[in-house]
């Protein structure tokens, strides 16, 4: 049995307009992936930091995977919401990354965007609040239909990642 | 004279550094380990208090601790992989022993040496109100379980804000675990540079 563990952090997000910011996160797999222990989907806490522009999640990460091959390998769907003073929440953007590949500690700073909606849209976004969403959010990751978006950039959500593999020497996969 | 191992260690030391805040001159910290259910702590401290440290008038924004840690541990799954806790306290003006943050790091899992800067970060009451009722009677939110900062249930109901740093070295070493078919460190090494204001140092001989 191979196994890969993802054992890290969602350490935080930086560069957006406003700071007060969640994350909710997804791990999507191809089929012959499966979770073993592990939550593979959460949401983080709100940070409003004071000093910096930075919010810090800490978001602890300890996913523990199982596979019967590469093809699929995990990926991460990362979602940037704003909570305002009211405590509404808006959306900011959206964002993936592949889980790395090779054994070892890894920083990733995953660069994000929003969807770019009307003249007539963006005007209110700009005044009463609450942007354009992604009817279907797994279309972040998919090559075939991105085409289709106008998007505006955003901030970069920042993960430390280190990832463990068990079981691939046996199979002739080198790392 | 090698027999097969069902079980790795994790053997680590090193130092709770310093802190960097801005808006308060006292602070000591309280630490401990979460693990997983496969794991045991074998040797050192789980927990643990440091000192009660003072900034400098010379020195500058810095509360140096210089605290050691030194701990092993063992398990048989990677899963569970120990994370510190950490949260600091510290007198507020009124003389009330208040919460001044939280932080967690997991334990780095490769080899050698890591400086990690943890933010600190505290609960914010749910209301202005509390917050001014709070104020008045000396009582900040705070988590009743320090623990909590390492699991992902439930964090979606904190609201926080975050204050400052921890400053934390690691030195780490494994034992069996590649016996045990595990794999830490790559063999072919990867060409993206690591981004600039890297909070990891690593230091692979």
């Amino acid at each position: 049995m191979t196994e890969v563990h993802v054992i890290g952090q969602i350490v935080g997000g930086s560069g957006f307009p406003e700071s007060s910011l969640f994350c909710k996160w997804k791990v999507q797999m191809g089929s012959a992936w499966h979770v073993i222990q592990g939550h593979h989907e959460g949401q983080t806490q709100v940070d409003d930091p004071s000093d910096e522009p930075i919010a810090n999640w800490c978001h602890p990460i300890d996913i523990h995977f199982g596979t019967k091959g590469l093809q699929g390998w995990p990926k991460f769907h990362l979602q940037v919401w704003h909570q305002d003073a009211y405590g509404r929440n808006e959306l900011y953007s959206y964002g993936f990354c592949h889980i790395p590949v090779s054994p070892g500690a890894h920083e990733i700073d995953c660069v994000t965007w929003r969807p770019k909606g009307t003249l007539i849209e963006e005007l209110k976004t700009q005044f009463i609040g609450g942007s354009s969403q992604l009817k279907n959010p797994d279309l972040v990751s998919s090559s075939a239909e991105l085409y289709k978006l106008r998007t505006v950039s955003m901030g970069k959500v920042h993960l430390r990642l280190h990832i463990i593999v068990r079981g691939f020497d046996k199979y002739g996969v080198e790392f | 004279m090698s027999t097969k191992s069902t079980s790795f260690l994790v053997f680590i030391n090193g130092s709770i550094e310093n802190a960097e805040v801005n808006d308060f001159d006292e602070l000591y910290l309280r630490f401990s380990y979460v693990i997983g259910k496969d794991w045991e702590i074998c040797s050192g401290l789980e927990e643990g208090t440091t000192q009660i440290a003072h900034k400098s008038v010379q020195i500058g924004s810095k509360i140096v601790f210089n605290f050691p840690l030194e701990v092993t541990f063992r398990s048989t799954c990677a899963h569970g992989w120990p994370q510190l806790v950490i949260s600091g306290y510290g007198l507020d003006s009124f003389g009330n022993d208040i919460v001044r943050g939280y932080g967690t790091t997991h334990i780095p899992i490769s080899p050698g040496r890591h400086r990690i800067r943890i933010p600190l970060f505290v609960p914010r009451s749910s209301s202005r109100f509390q917050q001014f009722l709070g104020w008045m009677m000396g009582r900040r939110p705070e988590f009743v379980d320090p623990k909590v900062v390492t699991q992902n249930a439930g964090r979606e109901m904190t609201r926080v804000r975050s204050h400052g740093y921890v400053q934390v070295v690691f030195n780490v070493v494994t034992k069996d675990m590649e016996s045990l078919g595990y794999r830490i460190q790559a063999k072919h090494s990867s060409l993206e540079k690591q981004p600039e204001n890297n909070e990891t140092e690593h230091h692979h001989s």
